[in-house]
């Protein structure tokens, strides 16, 4: 625990704490990872219906067995450019919590790899700069095999009330006056 | 049915019967001579005593029984209702809803709570003509003028100087060893038995009979000089297991009334009753039926009356007996024609119709697929039948909108009061259906807008009659159906809404542009809009802590619109929009590019090809010529951004939307569908232009478009486009 | 005890002798309803009764009842002393319907 002691959030550390597995996937080169207690199923990519006038990082929304979820591309939300579509391309569905209740959130990866076992003892703290993404998302480093693993804040990088205000402003149709 | 469920039911039923009773109360001073609205109160109170005695809610019982008890006297014609009464009535009302409350979290009665049943019950006890419950008051001089009222108020009790003994005799009395008749005879010892009616409704045929249970209960007229301890002893051994009561001379209506209540629930001839609760005789009740054939000639008039003329029985005791016939048949009619179910069960099976539709859907699209003509026949089937089963299931949902409506005659009430303004409301169009789940969230909104109508809408009676109104305010509540959607309006005769001052404020707040050219809607609308409301005096309708726009808000959710007309100086008139569902609609399928949008139906008037001469003009302008009327149109692969090629033809969506037209132009048209509305999430609440969306046969998801939305937007476009060329 | 007599004109006769009573009203009900389900028309005598209880009374009550349920007439006669006792005392006469001897009104 030692080295969680320097963790800005204790709330974080907590949670980190109580989540010891992670499901690793790849975007680009990178390696990321999402603790299990938050994924509730990967699906394959496909039968996706794009929304109109939404920023590039929604995709669209996709049937899950007569749910409608919203699916998001995660490079695409960490600034970079869009994930290209291959065979191994999944959806990770993802249970957000947002107050009260549930939000269900499809995310785009490259390729899921494994899940894996990280101690609370092998997590360090968010880099204070030098991360390739915004740190609020980063909610500390793994450390596997001697790499780094990013391990994700779902909360904040799928944050419904963010998502939503991004979306309305590209929505937002020029008019001289909402009637 | 175990004792928890019996006591939610209990609960639901009081809280309903509660309802009923409020608005009873609001009517009745409206109409004081309908003796219906009077029994439906009082009966509403009866009920819920009854039934809480069941379940030993005894401070129940004891405050709903004073509330019944004067009511009684209304009911009696002996006490008028007034303004007063009716005030404290609704107070007792309310405070029943308090200890039903109660009952339901299962807690014992607050402290607060008695003392406010304390203060009713003092203050019902002062019409009762009883001694106050506060003895000071009694005892340091009643007014004079009181005595003779009270006098009169001994006009509740009946005549006859004997004593009613009501006898229900256990099962197993027989069986003990004892014998009913024997009591009976016994009673004959001490004092003279004046009349016995042997209650045989309550015994089997022999078919059915157990002969050694026993099922006999005798009502018994009872002349004697004893004490009541000394009748009540002679059912010393069989107290247990019987249900004995015993009223002694001259006991109050209400007492009697009860026994007419309990009487074992068939239908019997109103003479047999008063013959049963020993108000009658049986020879009087001969003459009376003698007379009435007599009369029959000329008239045929209910025994009731003829009985009455007679001044054979009291007005009250007829009524109460009337009263039970009248029940045991409206409880007979209501059994047979309604059942209670649990609005959950109703939700899920709903979703279950969706998830149907979506796979009927489906099915038919395989079957198309596979070309195999038998397949396809029998997919069409079920769909027809799917689209059955879905009908029926969406109308379980459909409630009148009445109730809701109804609500509001007590808000009106106490808020007129509170504003010491004198307003009326008039209910129209309740009997308009919708689903109930739009109806639980149109509540909030309505009353925002009545109170915002009452507030600043209505003038002071001394504006209003200088302006040669009639003091008196109206607010109208009406609802209508109207191409598949429900129009709810709330309108007052007030002052209506002052443009110039609107404007000027929207352009304070740099809401509009200075040098903007609006419409006289576009202005009035313009309370709607976000940081407009304040509780500066600027409109009629400036909030009560949540504006208007919070109003507007809430309608958009519902995938509804609001909309304003007024007039100054007359009055001012909102107008809700609503779908009437929220659950599956009947869709129109539209293509763009690759995607598939829905249009509901109901919306949908008529669709055309686009022209190559519109087409060509589609740069320059927005609107078409539809035989002769201009038609704006928006143009979806435009608004959307969609970047496949152009197709070769367009077609144009013609769709309504309360009195606006517009077009929708789009790539393809795909006929209609069956849709299940599924929410979208909350990342798309601010999307422009997109209601909701649904799942096709194929699993896919189709948006479903905002047609309300867009119809606006095409509209102000328009009209901007129109001024521009001016 | 129960006695079934020959049925003269298409109406079936039944007589009730001895007690009327919660001792015998499981044994009697026993005897008179296969006797309703038989005859249209049925008099049953009751001149033999020497004691009545509430369980006869009930007995006679449920007796009628069925009849009037399925439509078929079901008379008592000959009301021996105790029977008229108790239906004075009940005030059934009327309910019952039938001619009583000694006291010569019609009830209805």
């Amino acid at each position: 625990m030692g080295a969680l002691a320097t963790t800005a959030s204790p709330v974080a550390a907590a949670e980190a704490a109580d989540i010891r597995q992670y499901l690793t996937f790849a975007l680009g080169s990178e390696m990321f990872a999402v603790g299990t207690l938050s994924v509730k199923e990967i699906i394959e990519y496909g039968h996706l219906t794009e929304v109109p006038m939404m920023p590039g990082f929604i995709r669209g929304v996709i049937n899950l067995r007569g749910a409608v979820v919203p699916v998001i591309d995660l490079a695409a939300r960490f600034g970079r450019n869009p994930t290209q579509i291959t065979r191994r391309t999944c959806i990770v569905i993802i249970e957000v919590p947002t107050g009260e209740e549930r939000h269900d959130i499809g995310v785009v990866v490259d390729a899921v790899s494994e899940v894996l076992e990280i101690p609370a003892g092998e997590i360090e703290p968010a880099p204070a700069f030098g991360a390739k993404i915004r740190t609020d998302f980063i909610q500390g480093m793994g450390k596997v095999n001697g790499k780094f693993v990013i391990l994700l804040d779902v909360g904040k990088v799928l944050s419904v009330d963010e998502i939503s205000t991004l979306a309305s402003v590209a929505g937002q149709v020029p008019q001289a006056m909402a009637a | 049915m175990n004792l928890d469920e019996a006591l939610k039911t209990f609960i639901i039923e009081s809280r309903e019967l509660l309802e009923q009773m409020e608005e009873a109360l609001l009517h009745i001073e409206r109409a004081q001579d309908d003796p219906e609205i009077i029994n439906a109160i009082f009966r509403a109170a009866h009920t819920i005593k009854g039934s809480a005695g069941l379940f030993g809610l005894e401070y129940i019982v004891a405050f709903t029984h004073v509330a019944e008890s004067v009511l009684d006297r209304v009911r009696s014609a002996e006490l008028q209702i007034g303004a007063d009464l009716v005030a404290l009535l609704l107070f007792s009302r309310d405070h029943i809803g308090t200890l039903v409350n109660h009952a339901d979290t299962g807690e014992d009665p607050s402290e607060a709570s008695n003392v406010r049943s304390r203060e009713l019950i003092t203050r019902l006890n002062a019409y009762l003509g009883h001694k106050a419950e506060v003895p000071a008051t009694a005892k340091n001089g009643m007014p004079a003028e009181l005595e003779p009222h009270l006098e009169r108020s001994s006009a509740e009790h009946v005549e006859t100087d004997n004593w009613h003994i009501s006898l229900r005799f256990g099962r197993d009395v027989l069986r003990n060893g004892m014998d009913p008749l024997s009591f009976i005879r016994y009673l004959g010892t001490f004092g003279t038995l004046v009349n016995v009616v042997t209650v045989v409704e309550t015994v089997p045929p022999i078919s059915q009979l157990d002969a050694e249970s026993c099922h006999l209960g005798f009502e018994i007229s009872f002349q004697t000089s004893v004490d009541k301890a000394m009748i009540e002893g002679a059912f010393d051994f069989v107290r247990d297991d019987c249900q004995i009561r015993i009223m002694p001379p001259h006991s109050k209506i209400s007492e009697y009334v009860q026994v007419i209540r309990d009487l074992p629930g068939k239908e019997m001839r109103l003479g047999e009753i008063l013959v049963q609760c020993g108000t009658l005789t049986a020879a009087e009740l001969e003459q009376t039926l003698r007379q009435q054939a007599q009369s029959e000639a000329q008239d045929k008039r209910p025994i009731g009356e003829v009985l009455l003329e007679q001044h054979i029985v009291r007005p009250e005791v007829v009524a109460a007996a009337l009263d039970k016939q009248k029940q045991v048949k409206d409880q007979k009619t209501a059994e047979s024609s309604l059942i209670r179910v649990d609005a959950e069960k109703l939700d899920q099976l709903i979703n279950l119709v969706g998830e149907l539709t979506i796979a009927s859907a489906g099915t038919a699209l395989i079957a198309q697929r596979a070309g195999i003509t038998e397949l396809q026949e029998a997919a069409s089937t079920l769909s027809r039948l799917v689209e059955k089963v879905r009908d029926s299931a969406l109308t379980l949902r459909m409630v009148q909108i009445g109730g809701t409506f109804s609500r509001f005659q007590r808000v009106v009430r106490d808020v007129s009061r509170e504003l010491g303004k004198d307003i009326e409301l008039v209910i129209s169009g309740g009997e308009t259906e919708l689903d109930k789940t739009v109806v639980e969230k149109i509540g909030d909104p309505l009353t925002h807008l009545v109170r915002n109508s009452m507030d600043h809408g209505i003038e002071p009676a001394e504006v209003r009659l200088a302006q040669g109104k009639p003091a008196k305010g109206t607010l109208r509540l009406n609802a209508y159906h109207d191409s598949g959607s429900i129009v709810i309006e709330v309108s007052d005769d007030g002052g209506g809404l002052k443009k110039d001052k609107i404007l000027r404020k929207a352009i304070e707040r740099g809401l509009v542009q200075p040098d903007a050219n609006l419409s006289d809607k576009e202005i009035f609308n313009l309370i709607f809009e976000a940081g407009f409301s304040t509780a500066d005096v600027v409109s009629n309708l400036s909030g009560r802590g949540v504006g208007m726009d919070v109003v507007r808000r809430n309608i958009s959710a519902l995938r509804g619109s609001i909309d304003l007309d007024s007039e100054e100086g007359k009055g001012t008139t909102i107008s809700i929009r609503l779908p009437l569902t929220l659950a599956i609609i009947d869709g129109f399928l539209v293509g763009v590019g690759k995607s598939s949008f829905v249009v509901p139906l109901d919306l949908v008037v008529e669709c055309i090809e686009l022209s190559d001469e519109d087409r060509r003009a589609a740069n320059e302008r927005n609107y078409l010529s539809l035989r002769g009327q201009v038609l704006p149109y928006l143009r979806l692969r435009d608004m959307f951004d969609v970047k496949c090629a152009p197709v070769r033809r367009e077609n144009v969506v013609v769709v309504q939307y309360g009195n606006a037209r517009a077009g929708l132009v789009v790539d393809s048209l795909q006929g209609e569908f069956q849709t299940v509305i599924k929410p979208l999430s909350r990342i798309f609440s601010h999307i422009n232009g997109i209601g909701g969306s649904t799942i096709l046969g194929s699993g896919e998801v189709a948006l479903i478009l905002d047609v309300p939305r867009l119809v606006q937007q095409v509209g102000s476009q328009a009209e901007k486009s129109c001024l521009e060329a001016a | 005890m129960p006695n079934q007599k020959t049925p003269k004109d298409g109406s079936a006769h039944f007589a009730i002798e001895g007690e009327l009573t919660i001792y015998r009203a499981a044994e009697l009900r026993d005897a008179i309803l296969p006797q309703i389900n038989q005859a249209d028309v049925l008099e049953i005598d009751l001149s033999q009764v020497t004691e009545i209880d509430s369980a006869g009374l009930q007995l006679l009550v449920s007796a009628k009842l069925e009849a009037m349920i399925r439509d078929k007439q079901l008379h008592f006669t000959g009301h021996s002393e105790p029977v008229l006792e108790v239906f004075d005392l009940c005030d059934l006469g009327g309910f019952f319907g039938d001619q009583v001897v000694i006291a010569p009104h019609t009830a209805h």
